[in-house]
């Protein structure tokens, strides 16, 4: 890996990257869409205020993510959230299942944001100059997140039964989808090789250390088995569809709007 | 509905009052209070709900049961409250100077070394004559955030960026109020306000 | 004869004239009275009911609007709108603070509330219909509010006054991001005119009754006036509401519900008669969403239980630890 600074992009590399960022924005428009479902009836005011803060990030993100995408040839970033179908959409399927109970949420929380923080930290280090410069923007707010999570994952995890079994039962369904989130885009091998994007391993493998060491040796829980193979993140579940209808409905039903 | 309801009532975890510090060299003030089973959960919580906007660099979490408040007219009425016993130590000492409208209660004014709260609320006292009110509490009941750059910049620096939740982001929509007035299309002063 | 009660004079068997002469005397020499301090019962009781009132009002608040964060048509309204709305869980938050300071419980005034015992503001009882009800609730709705809050911040109760002069900080932006959609709806295609101009019809009496009956017929004015709670009557915080909101909304090119709406030579906008017959309908519940909302609020109340046990028993077990 190279830590030249990469001051001009080939089109195979503006594509991929054009790519990744897309994925990485689709991830955190469908997350923090979910999570937005929360306010108004969180378990505690307080968490009422916490989720839409967490959200109101996530969204901050993607619309960094986008508005680089924007300059390497990508369209508006509102065109690209409310103009795209399911077929469309690269998020992961971790992100688009419903919203469940708070365990389910604080879980997968978790794990989208210890692999986002762990990620972010790796891309400031970005030989591409204007990621490195967004990800050091994002990565102080994923670290706020993580201990946000992190403390509910461990109060939910060691506190009654009820409580412990809804937290081991949003573990074992949400694990096999986290793996999703270490899938390279097409082309990512050649932007790794040249420092404009973090080895995706090595973060899967800081994360997988991570997690395990919080959910298992610190929480109690136990880490189901993940499918050697997971499909791609075009293979999206039932949900995705009914969320995108409702997320985009006043946007399509406005077409000529140039304003909002 | 779950099984849980029916076998104990909600919970009221502790309050705890929250100081919150707006640049460093400035007193922390007393900005509200947040319920909170524990101090990383009081400090979180804290974070979330007075860190919406800028701007903080630290943030101490104080469980109510550990502070003594006071105002002159309590002092008066009951004197006892300077002989409230505790641990001697380290004391903080808070106190509000002005009736003006504000959004904190207390500044955070320094620390006297006390045998025990009501002791160190006696020494503010004497230090703050003419104050509206004092608060006392040990250092040894203050939890507070890490003063390492990565905790000032990932709890604190976000919310400078979020400017959409400022009004000033907004700017003047429209005719400006003044020109409306000068139209004679709004009042200069409402009517109830005119001899008022 | 019947014996005034305390609501009326404000004094509760065994309260000296001399304690009320003081009281009210500091209040006149504007000192903020602070949780310690010596207060007559009935401004204690009005302060609970009031401002548990006013906390219940924002986080039912979050309700009518909240419902939209999923369908915001940008990512700019939604990061917007969910900071909107967690500004209104922020500002109860803020309010129960101030009622506990009272010796109020934050358990027992949710249970007021989900019980029904205590109101919170008819307004969110009406339905939002479309997008644009957004932000005519920002521009009107939160424009009343403020009118009220910006009284209220210098009330005589400092830990009420400091809250309201934190919200009333932040309630601006509520404002402003409001005004900023209505009037770029006015002017966009015609069916976002169509849309505001829709808005504005269904929410124009509602704001106005929003600030309260007329002064004739407000049962609570007479002690809260006395004691520095309520600095303006209903009628004179309306006035500034109307003053204020009426040349901006024609400005948008909308048209104002009151055919009856006119300039006095003051300057002053008098409004026409207010249909009260539908405001006391909803504050009892008849009309609109109560139920829904409340139903919604007891929804995340239950569902929130084990949550909340879990937080309870994993403190208790800590302190166990701690305690070995």
């Amino acid at each position: 890996m190279t830590t030249t600074p990469t001051t001009h992009l080939t089109d195979t590399q503006t594509q991929a990257l054009l790519l990744k960022l897309t994925v990485l924005a689709d991830d955190e428009i469908i997350l923090a869409h979910r999570d937005g479902e929360w306010t108004g009836h969180a378990p505690i005011l307080e968490e009422d205020i916490a989720l839409a803060n967490i959200a109101q990030d996530e969204l901050g993100h993607a619309g960094l993510y986008l508005s680089l995408a924007q300059t390497l040839g990508g369209s508006d970033p509102d065109r690209v959230a409310f103009w795209r179908g399911p077929d469309d959409y690269r998020n992961t399927r971790l992100v688009e299942l419903p919203k469940g109970d708070w365990a389910f949420t604080m879980v997968r929380q978790f794990l989208y944001d210890t692999a986002e923080a762990l990620w972010l930290e790796a891309a400031t280090r970005s030989t591409y100059a204007p990621l490195a410069e967004i990800a050091a923007k994002a990565v102080r707010e994923e670290k706020f997140h993580v201990q946000h999570t992190a403390l509910w994952v461990e109060r939910l995890a060691l506190g009654t039964p009820e409580s412990e079994r809804r937290t081991q039962a949003a573990l074992t369904e949400l694990w096999p989808h986290a793996a999703q989130l270490f899938q390279p885009v097409e082309g990512e091998a050649e932007l790794t090789a040249a420092g404009i994007l973090p080895d995706l391993n090595a973060v899967h493998a800081r994360w997988t250390d991570l997690v395990t060491r919080h959910l298992v040796d610190k929480c109690g829980l136990t880490l189901p088995d993940a499918p050697t193979t997971q499909p791609g993140r075009d293979t999206h579940t039932h949900h995705l569809a009914p969320l995108l209808e409702e997320m985009q409905s006043v946007a399509r039903q406005h077409p000529d709007a140039e304003v909002w | 509905m779950t099984q849980s309801q029916f076998l104990s009532s909600d919970t009221q975890w502790p309050r705890w009052e929250v100081f919150k510090q707006d640049a460093p060299n400035r007193p922390h003030q007393a900005v509200g209070s947040v319920h909170a089973g524990d101090p990383p959960h009081a400090l979180v919580t804290a974070r979330n709900v007075f860190v919406r906007r800028p701007a903080a660099v630290s943030l101490w979490c104080v469980r109510e049961d550990d502070i003594l408040t006071a105002t002159p007219e309590e002092l008066a009425t009951h004197p006892a409250l300077l002989d409230s016993p505790g641990e001697a130590g380290t004391y903080h000492v808070g106190v509000k100077r002005t009736n003006k409208r504000s959004m904190t209660f207390v500044d955070l004014s320094g620390t006297v070394t006390a045998d025990g709260p009501g002791d160190a609320l006696r020494q503010a006292q004497s230090l703050h004559p003419d104050v509206l009110a004092w608060m006392v509490f040990p250092e040894s009941a203050v939890v507070r955030t890490d003063e390492d750059p990565g905790t000032v910049e990932s709890w604190f620096a976000p919310a400078k960026d979020k400017t959409y939740k400022q009004q000033q982001h907004y700017g003047v929509i429209g005719r400006h109020v003044g020109e409306l007035k000068r139209a004679g299309l709004m009042p200069g002063r409402a009517a109830s306000e005119e001899g008022a | 004869m019947t014996h005034p009660t305390p609501a009326q004079t404000g004094i509760t068997p065994g309260e000296t004239a001399e304690q009320h002469a003081h009281f009210e005397a500091r209040i006149a020499r504007g000192e903020k009275i602070e949780a310690g301090d010596w207060m007559p019962a009935e401004y204690r009781r009005q302060l609970i009911r009031m401002i548990s009132q006013h906390a219940h009002s924002e986080v039912v608040g979050m309700l009518p609007e909240g419902e939209w964060i999923t369908r915001a048509p940008s990512l700019k309204r939604k990061t917007i709108l969910m900071a909107k709305v967690q500004d209104e869980a922020g500002h109860g938050q803020y309010l129960y603070h101030a009622a506990e300071t009272l010796g109020a419980t934050r358990e027992d005034m949710l249970q007021a509330l989900l019980s029904g015992k205590a109101k919170y503001s008819s307004i969110f009882n009406y339905p939002t219909h479309t997008w644009a009800d957004v932000g005519m609730i920002g521009w009107l709705v939160d424009g009343a509010a403020i009118k009220n809050q910006t009284m209220l911040a210098g009330c005589s109760y400092g830990p009420y006054s400091r809250a309201m002069v934190r919200i009333c900080s932040e309630e601006t932006f509520h404002h402003k991001q409001g005004k900023e959609m209505i009037v770029a709806y006015a002017q966009g295609t015609p069916e976002q005119r169509a849309m505001a101009q829709d808005a504005l019809n269904r929410w124009w009496w509602p704001a106005m009754m929003m600030l309260g009956p007329h002064d004739a017929d407000s049962p609570n004015s007479g002690v809260l006036t006395r004691w520095g709670i309520k600095l303006k009557s209903n009628d004179e915080v309306r006035q500034e509401f109307i003053n204020e909101h009426v040349p901006e909304l024609l400005e948008a090119g909308l048209t104002i519900p009151d055919p009856d709406l006119h300039q006095d030579e003051q300057g002053n906008w008098r409004h026409g008669p207010i249909h009260w017959d539908e405001f006391w309908a909803v504050i009892r519940g008849e009309q609109g969403l109560n139920k829904e909302r409340l139903g919604a609020r007891q929804h995340a109340h239950d569902d929130g239980a084990w949550v909340r046990d879990a937080l309870q028993a994993y403190t208790d077990r800590q302190r166990a630890v701690a305690a070995d």
